[in-house]
């Protein structure tokens, strides 16, 4: 479009002043034949804006014409006029020579095309609004069925077993659409389905042979004649079988957080759920000595699954009263952003980067499975909550950041 | 006690027939619902240990029969699944207690001795082992007829190594059925220990015997001596 006017400018420009010259060499071409014919300057009325200057000479003078542009000053509006001019200079009979020279102003003339121009502009500019408005409503009512389609798909629940319920259209793009849309679900339906019950089949199928191995030592266990040697191989292999076990459920939890199993929510508190686990732990505190601070300021309302909530603060607190040391403490911080749990501690043997990997070992204790904080990372994270460790002086802090709104992760 | 054991995986359930005969009880054995229904219909059984993933069906199929034939007896599930519905279903339609595999076989006597004290309304009420005398219904103990005060924990393990005597007793087992499951063990072995001993210097004060026999630091073997 802009395009468009500047074309129209140049060429309207163009025009005129083609229009412009042809006047001036025409007027030009008048005068110089009267001279010729008649060896004198005619008479003429020069207004404003139109001035002629005729000179005869009585000698030889080359031929030239030009045309050009000039700004003749005028004292009565003290200003610049921007004039048009032709100079043409030549020879007629013999010797004789002229020289003609004549002013047209073109202010009116870029006045007329400045307002042309304004009006062109103005004509582009209307239309391509029109057009946009047309071209939008149009469209807003010819795309109407897929955004319908996209909305329908975007609340697509891989849970549930409502199926996709799409419209009807007579668009037959769209309905290929509807239609692509209704099997990719189907498909991701089964296959999550598929997977939720394999990993949850072969789950269980490891606990039944563990249940034989356990039972086959506790039967070995009640044998006569057991020696001190024996009784510590059967030990051995209890130890080996419920890690295993702990193990098969850690890993068939993950498993079932990943595929949304615990996907009903709610508002819960976890300042009550933490009190309540640090009564499971009173026990064990009391017999490693560890001292228990609370700071807590705020309910810590949080929404989400209340049996992942449990798990998630009952790992935390296992990790901090198992890596304790004796006469230690632990002390937990909760307001309404944050949940700290800093506790006393040997100090880390890995990398701290790893901590929540899984798997990760720790040396200090061999019962430990290494599942429990990347349970807490996957819990926290599959609700938007962030956790963070840091270590100081063998005081080890874990921090839960759970209300994103506000806050931002580098202002602590 | 007449026990019937529904279990498809073989081996575990010779396992269990061979731990619970050691323990004094007949125990009969079905591998499928099929056999348990029809051994169920014949015969009358104080307790069924039932495992609800059947090959044939659901365990739970088999508590409903029992129940709508107005069949008496306990019930406990095995159960692979730690699912928390089937264990809801499994109590709400009648079942009295339930064990997630794998468990300790200790565990299992206790639950199964305990479902037995609950169902026989016939004045069992109470445990008498030698100059203990325990009063279930409001969980008293006496040595030599004098009463002895213990500590929840000590009470429970008190019936525990009961309902386990003469066998030995890990100390993991007994951690599990004083805690559950969501403990840490290493940390929880220096408990048990505090535990048995105040119990047993409680039941010593009163002149009781000591019955309590430490193994070697592998567990526990509560022993009529």
């Amino acid at each position: 479009m802009f395009a468009g006017a500047v074309l129209l400018y140049l060429t309207i420009k163009k025009v005129i002043y083609r229009q412009i010259d042809e006047s001036l060499i025409t007027e030009k071409t008048i005068i110089e034949d009267q001279i010729r014919q008649t060896d004198t300057i005619p008479d003429f009325e020069g207004t404003f804006g139109h001035q002629i200057e005729v000179k005869l000479l009585n000698y030889h003078i080359d031929k030239v014409q030009s045309i050009k542009d000039t700004d003749i000053y005028d004292s009565k509006s003290d200003s610049f006029i921007p004039f048009r001019y032709i100079f043409s200079s030549g020879n007629y009979v013999g010797k004789k020579g002229f020289i003609i020279t004549i002013f047209q102003i073109i202010s009116e003339k870029n006045e007329l095309l400045q307002d042309i121009e304004v009006y062109m502009f103005s004509l582009f500019f209307s239309l391509l609004l029109i057009s946009i408005l047309i071209n939008y409503l149009i469209a807003r009512r010819l795309w109407r069925p897929f955004y319908d389609s996209v909305k329908i798909a975007g609340r697509f629940d891989i849970q549930s077993d409502k199926p996709l319920d799409l419209p009807e259209t007579d668009i037959k793009e769209f309905d290929q659409l509807n239609r692509v849309f209704d099997n990719m679900t189907s498909k991701m339906r089964n296959d999550y389905l598929n997977l939720k019950e394999f990993s949850e089949n072969a789950s269980h199928e490891i606990q039944t042979p563990l249940a034989v191995i356990r039972s086959k030592t506790d039967l070995l266990m009640q044998q006569k004649n057991l020696n001190k040697d024996s009784l510590s191989l059967i030990q051995s292999i209890n130890e080996s079988t419920t890690k295993l076990f702990k193990l098969n459920q850690g890993l068939l939890l993950i498993s079932k957080i990943e595929n949304q199993v615990f996907h009903e929510k709610k508002m819960v508190s976890l300042k009550q759920i933490t009190i309540k686990g640090l009564e499971n732990y009173k026990e064990i505190m009391q017999l490693k000595r560890i001292k228990v601070e609370m700071d807590v300021s705020d309910e810590a309302l949080v929404e989400m699954n209340e049996v992942l909530a449990e798990i998630m603060i009952s790992n935390l607190l296992s990790n901090a009263v198992r890596f304790n040391i004796d006469g230690g403490f632990i002390r937990c911080h909760i307001d309404k952003t944050f949940l700290i749990m800093t506790n006393a501690g040997l100090p880390l043997t890995i990398n701290p980067d790893d901590l929540f990997k899984r798997f990760h070992k720790s040396s200090n204790n061999p019962q430990s499975v290494g599942l429990g904080l990347s349970i807490v990372k996957e819990i926290a994270e599959s609700y938007g909550m962030k956790i963070f460790y840091s270590c100081h002086n063998d005081v080890h802090e874990i921090k839960l950041w759970y209300h994103l709104k506000g806050n931002l992760p580098w202002a602590f | 006690m007449k026990l019937l054991i529904v279990e498809d995986d073989q081996s575990l359930s010779r396992s269990i027939n061979d731990y619970l005969k050691m323990e004094g009880h007949i125990c009969e054995v079905a591998l499928t619902l099929n056999e348990a229904v029809q051994k169920a219909d014949v015969n009358k059984y104080d307790c069924v240990i039932l495992d609800i993933g059947l090959p044939d069906g659901n365990g739970l199929d088999l508590i409903r029969e029992m129940k709508s034939k107005r069949l008496t007896g306990g019930i406990l599930i095995l159960s692979a699944k730690s699912s928390l519905d089937d264990k809801l279903i499994g109590l709400k339609i009648g079942a009295d207690d339930y064990l997630t595999k794998p468990f300790h076989f200790a565990e299992l006597s206790a639950r199964i001795n305990s479902i037995h004290r609950r169902n026989d309304y016939l004045g069992m009420n109470e445990i008498t082992f030698n100059e203990i005398r325990i009063n279930t219904e409001d969980n008293q103990v006496y040595v030599h007829d004098k009463l002895i005060i213990l500590t929840k924990k000590e009470y429970d393990l008190l019936l525990f190594f009961i309902a386990n005597r003469n066998r030995i007793i890990t100390k993991e087992s007994i951690v599990e059925h004083l805690w559950g499951d969501n403990v840490i063990l290493t940390d929880s072995f220096d408990f048990v220990y505090t535990h048995v001993k105040n119990l047993r210097k409680k039941i010593v004060a009163s002149e009781g015997r000591n019955y309590i026999k430490c193994i070697y630091g592998f567990g526990y073997k509560f022993i009529d001596s």
